[in-house]
């Protein structure tokens, strides 16, 4: 059976269903006994899609316009 | 990862192609933010954000008659941006080199997590809006992210990129890559439990 460690470790492997049955099995078995683990595997996996959205930039309008002023000069140039 | 009209793209695609520049300024338009978001967030400039930007659109204009379309326009620019930050961070990390693991949970002797999670933040992670103080704590935390675990959550979890494309570009490993990324979000994960202790 795993432990807590065990079970934090092999995460990324879990939530890409990488696992192997076996280990699938005693990582279950750990999260049906541990609720803090599973709020851990909650948490551990709602932490990419928060950083999505807190880290979400969009080009400013000054720098969309220099863009464009400078893609122009060069492509007129080909 | 959704991108701006993938079918739509190809039309714009086999214009610009033929040397129809308006098409690819409209293909720049539609892929701007994205390529900007990376750049940024890679480098944390702006004005090297900005550079990145220009230099990836106009690679990709150079290079777009041997562009073949096996992937979608967009996936192609955004590989470029990400070597375009990469190629700078490499660049400053020669004059500023910090190499500072992130930290992960603490356990007992006998395995078990030391520190039971604040709560199970888990359900508020659908809120329509991310509340701006939590929003600047995710950011300093990946800001504060060690120089090599940073660019592979970033690649990984933000981009879409795959494991694989992520081990050719850094020059490492898959697992090592994997590995990374799971002491990045372990560290992230953390940020955010303190976040919600403290408020």
């Amino acid at each position: 059976m795993f432990t807590c460690k065990d079970s934090i470790d092999h995460l990324v492997h879990f939530l890409d269903g990488e696992l192997s049955p076996e280990d699938e099995a005693h990582l279950q078995e750990h999260l049906g006994g541990c609720p803090p683990c599973v709020d851990f595997v909650n948490t551990y996996r709602a932490t990419s899609g928060m950083a999505r959205r807190a880290l979400v930039k969009k080009m400013p309008a000054e720098v969309g316009s220099a863009l464009q002023s400078f893609l122009r000069s060069k492509l007129a140039a080909k | 990862m959704t991108q701006p009209g993938t079918h739509d793209d190809r039309a714009l695609l086999n214009r610009a192609q033929a040397g129809d520049i308006s098409a690819f300024e409209e293909l720049v338009g539609r892929h701007q933010d994205r390529v900007y978001g990376l750049a940024l967030r890679m480098t944390r400039s702006e004005p090297d954000a900005a550079e990145i930007a220009q230099d990836t659109f106009l690679s990709a204009y150079q290079h777009l008659p041997e562009f073949r379309g096996e992937a979608a326009f967009g996936s192609w620019v955004h590989r470029i941006a990400a070597n375009n930050a990469l190629m700078r961070l490499r660049h400053q990390r020669v004059r500023d080199l910090v190499v500072e693991e992130p930290a992960e949970p603490e356990f007992t002797d006998r395995g078990s997590l030391a520190e039971y999670p604040e709560t199970d933040w888990s359900r508020r992670a659908d809120d329509k809006l991310l509340d701006d103080e939590l929003g600047h704590a995710i950011q300093q935390a990946t800001d504060g992210l060690a120089e090599g675990y940073r660019e592979v959550f970033l690649l990984k979890d933000l981009e879409g990129m795959s494991y694989e494309e992520i081990s050719e570009m850094l020059g490492i490993s898959v697992p090592a890559v994997k590995s990374r990324l799971h002491r990045a979000r372990l560290a992230l994960r953390q940020a955010i439990d303190d976040f919600y202790k403290e408020v």
